[in-house]
C-alpha cells in the first residue's frame, strides 16, 4: 500500500513536464505545424530555469525565464517554417541539436570548465506555502505539490474548453485542418501560427525548467531524457484532445514513477533495465494503438498565400 | 537553370557555414578571445600537421557511419533517427565477440564488422516492422530505442562485461584491433567508411534498385501505383541504414576506443542526420561534412589551450551551420527567391544578347 501510494504520488510529479511538454505539441499541431524540436525547447528552457532560479533565488522566475527563452529559440522555427517554408520535421530536427549545444555551451561559460557539483533551491510546495504538513493520502496528493501542478491542470482545462467551445478555438483549429479554407474566412493564418509558436515555446520551454526548478537541483546536460519524445508520443496516444494528453501523460508519468520506485527496491537486477521501462512503454502504446489517424489534416504542409 | 540550381545547393551550405563561423567568432570576441588567433589555432589543431589530420580523419570515421546511415534512409523518405541506438547495438554484439568468443586476429575483425552490421540491422528492423505494419511514426520510435539501447550497454559496461572496478568493458585483444594507417591514428576503418560512401552512391545512383528507391523517397503514392513493393523498399531503407550504423560502431570499437564506457558513440545519431541534412543527403558531400565536423571538434581542443575559448563553441558553430542550411535550403525554393533567380539570369542573357 505504502508503495502504491508513492507511485502515485510520484506519477503526478513525473507527469508534470510532460503535460507542458504535450500541450506544447498540442497547440503547436492544432496550427498546422508539427514539432519534434521540443527536446532542445526543454533543454535550453532547463538552463535558463537553472540558471535564473540560482541568479535570483527564486524558482518562479526560472520558470518565467524558461518560458521566455522558449519562446526566442522557438521563433527561429517559427521564422524557417511560416515564412520561409522548411520542411517542419527537418527544422524540428535542427533545433534538437541547436538548443542543447547552445545550453551545454552557456553552462561551460558560466561555471567553467570542471567546476563542482552547483545546486539550487527547489520550488515550494503549496502546503509549505500555507504553512501545513498534510498527512493523509489524499492530503498529500492535493497539497504537497508545487504550483507548477497545479498550474499544468488548470492550463488541460483552459486547453480543452479554448479548443472545443469558444470561436477563437475553433477557428485555431481551422489552421491546422484547412489553412486555405480558413483564410478564405478571414482568418490570419500566418499570426494563428506565429502565435502557436509562441505557446508552443513558452509552454516547452515551461516544461524543461520545471526539471531544474521543482524536480532535481541541478542541470546536466541531456537531462530532459527524451520527454520531449514522449510528448509527441502523448500527442498521439491522447488523440490530440487535452482530456486525452492529460491520461497519456499521467500513464507515461506513472512508468516514470514505477521505474525509480522500481530501481529502489531491486535486489541484483541492474538498474538500467528500470530505466528502460518508459521508453518501451513509449514503443509499446505506440504499436498497440496502431495507424488510426486522428490528427489535424494540414499538419507538416507548408502554407504558401499564392500557392494554389 | 539546372546549373545555377546545383551552383545554389552548393553556395547555400557554404555560405552557412561562412556566417556560422562569422557568429562564432564573434562570441569568441565576446569571451576576450582573440577570434583570428582562435580560428588559426583551430586550423592548426586540425590539419597543422600530419599527425592532426590522422586524428581528424580518425574523429570523422564514425560521423561518416552514422551520416551515411542517415543518408540512406531519407532518400526513402524514412526519417531514422535512431542511428545511435543502432550504432551502440553493433558495437554491443562486436563486444561480445571481440572479448569473448575465443577467436582472434582477422577471422575475429571480420565476424566483428559482419556482426555489428546485423545487429544495427535487426535493431533499426523493429522500428521499421512497426512503421510498416502499424503505421508508426518511426521518429519517435527510433528515438525510444536509442535510449533503450544505451541504457542497455550501460548493463553491459557496468555489469556483464565489467572489468573489474572501474565501469566499462574489457579491451578488445591487440590482435583483433584495427590496424593504423602509416602510423597516424586514422584507421582501417575511415577506408572502410569511405567504400561504405562510394557502395551508397553508386547504390542510389546508378541501379534501378537505388532510383526505385529514392521514387519511393520522393513520392510513396506515385510509387505505389508504378508498382514499386514499396513496403519492402522501406525495410530494406531501415535494415541498410541500420547495418551501415551498427558496422560504423564496431569499426569504432575495434579502431578507435577497444572498450565500451559511459559516453560511448553518445550524440552520434543526431550528428549523422545533420551532416546528412548539410550534405543534402549526398553520401559523397555527407563525408565531406563529417570531416569538416570532425575537424571542428579535433581543433576546438587546441583552439581551448591556446585562448581558453570552450571547445562547445564548435558545437554551437555546428549547429548554426545546420539551422542556417536548413532555412537556406528552403529559402531558394520560394516562388519569390525563384523569380528573383530568374529575372537575374533574363538579365544576363539579355546582356550577352
Amino acid at each position: 500500500m505504502e508503495f502504491a501510494m508513492n507511485v502515485i504520488l510520484s506519477s503526478v510529479r513525473m507527469a508534470t513536464p510532460l503535460i507542458f511538454l504535450a500541450l506544447a505539441e498540442l497547440y503547436s499541431q492544432r496550427a498546422g505545424l508539427v514539432h519534434i524540436g521540443l527536446e532542445g525547447l526543454a533543454a535550453i528552457g532547463s538552463l535558463s530555469g537553472f540558471l535564473v532560479s540560482l541568479i535570483t533565488g527564486s524558482p518562479l522566475l526560472g520558470v518565467a525565464a524558461g518560458a521566455a527563452v522558449g519562446i526566442l529559440v522557438n521563433m527561429i522555427y517559427a521564422y524557417a517554417t511560416i515564412n520561409l517554408c522548411a520542411e517542419q520535421i527537418v527544422y524540428g530536427m535542427a533545433i534538437n541539436i541547436f538548443a542543447p549545444a547552445l545550453a551545454a555551451f552557456i553552462y561551460r561559460v558560466y561555471f567553467g570548465a570542471g567546476s563542482e557539483l552547483v545546486q539550487v533551491g527547489l520550488m515550494n510546495s503549496l502546503a509549505s506555502m500555507l504553512g501545513v504538513t498534510p498527512t493523509s493520502f489524499i492530503g498529500k496528493l492535493f497539497l504537497e505539490q508545487t504550483p507548477m501542478v497545479y498550474l499544468a491542470y488548470a492550463l488541460v482545462i483552459f486547453t480543452a474548453i479554448y479548443f472545443n467551445k469558444t470561436k477563437s478555438g475553433l477557428n485555431y483549429k481551422a489552421v491546422g485542418e484547412y489553412p486555405k479554407a480558413a483564410a478564405t474566412l478571414g482568418i490570419n493564418v500566418v499570426g494563428v501560427k506565429y502565435v502557436a509558436c509562441v505557446i508552443c515555446g513558452a509552454l516547452a520551454g515551461m516544461g524543461g525548467a520545471y526539471l531544474t526548478t521543482c524536480y532535481t537541483t541541478t542541470y546536466t546536460d541531456g537531462n530532459v531524457a527524451g520527454r520531449g519524445f514522449i510528448a509527441l508520443a502523448a500527442v498521439i496516444f491522447g488523440r490530440w484532445s487535452a482530456g486525452g494528453v492529460l491520461l497519456a501523460c499521467l500513464f507515461f508519468g506513472f512508468c516514470d514513477a514505477l521505474q525509480i520506485r522500481l530501481q529502489v527496491s531491486s535486489y541484483g537486477v541492474p538498474y538500467q533495465f528500470f530505466q528502460m521501462i518508459p521508453y518501451i512503454a513509449t514503443v509499446v502504446v505506440l504499436a498497440v494503438i496502431g495507424m488510426k489517424k486522428a490528427g489535424p489534416k494540414g499538419v507538416g504542409k507548408p502554407y504558401l498565400r499564392e500557392e494554389r | 537553370m539546372k546549373n545555377s540550381s546545383k551552383l545554389v545547393s552548393f553556395l547555400v551550405p557554404v555560405i552557412s557555414i561562412l556566417l556560422a563561423f562569422i557568429i562564432g567568432c564573434v562570441i569568441m570576441a565576446i569571451l576576450g578571445a582573440n577570434p583570428f588567433v582562435a580560428l588559426q589555432s583551430l586550423w592548426i589543431g586540425a590539419f597543422g600537421s600530419l599527425r592532426n589530420v590522422g586524428t581528424t580523419l580518425a574523429r570523422s570515421t564514425p560521423l561518416i557511419f552514422t551520416g551515411l546511415c542517415a543518408c540512406f534512409a531519407y532518400r526513402c523518405g524514412v526519417f531514422n533517427l535512431g542511428g545511435e541506438g543502432q550504432f551502440l547495438m553493433g558495437s554491443i554484439v562486436c563486444c561480445y565477440i571481440a572479448t569473448q568468443s575465443g577467436i582472434e586476429g582477422l577471422p575475429a575483425i571480420l565476424l566483428c564488422l559482419v556482426a555489428g552490421a546485423v545487429a544495427g540491422g535487426l535493431w533499426a528492423l523493429i522500428a521499421g516492422l512497426l512503421k510498416v505494419y502499424r503505421g508508426q511514426n518511426e521518429m519517435i520510435i527510433t528515438i525510444m530505442l536509442n535510449y533503450v539501447a544505451t541504457l542497455f550497454m550501460g548493463v553491459v559496461y557496468t555489469n556483464w562485461l565489467r572489468d573489474g572496478s572501474v565501469p566499462q568493458t574489457v579491451s578488445v585483444p591487440d590482435s583483433t584491433k584495427l590496424s593504423r594507417l602509416f602510423g597516424l591514428r586514422v584507421t582501417t576503418a575511415f577506408v572502410l567508411a569511405l567504400v561504405a560512401g562510394l557502395l551508397v552512391y553508386y547504390f542510389l545512383f546508378y541501379t534501378s534498385k537505388g532510383f526505385q528507391l529514392r521514387a519511393v523517397g520522393l513520392n510513396m503514392t506515385a510509387a505505389q501505383f508504378n508498382g514499386f513493393a514499396v513496403k519492402r523498399y522501406i525495410l530494406m531503407s531501415f535494415i541498410v541504414s541500420g547495418a551501415i550504423a551498427g558496422l560504423g560502431g564496431s569499426a569504432e570499437l575495434l579502431g578507435t576506443q577497444f572498450r565500451l564506457i559511459n559516453g560511448f558513440g553518445s550524440g552520434y545519431g543526431f550528428d549523422g542526420v545533420a551532416m546528412a541534412l548539410i550534405g543534402q543527403l549526398h553520401p559523397l558531400a555527407t563525408i565531406v561534412v563529417a570531416i569538416f565536423f570532425a575537424a571542428l571538434r579535433v581543433g576546438s581542443t587546441t583552439m581551448q589551450a591556446a585562448t581558453g575559448v570552450p571547445t562547445s563553441v564548435s558545437d554551437i558553430i555546428q549547429a548554426l551551420v545546420i539551422v542556417f542550411t536548413v532555412a537556406g535550403l528552403a529559402m531558394v525554393k520560394l516562388p519569390q527567391f525563384k523569380a528573383f533567380l530568374g529575372r537575374l539570369t533574363d538579365k544576363k542573357q539579355k546582356e550577352a544578347a
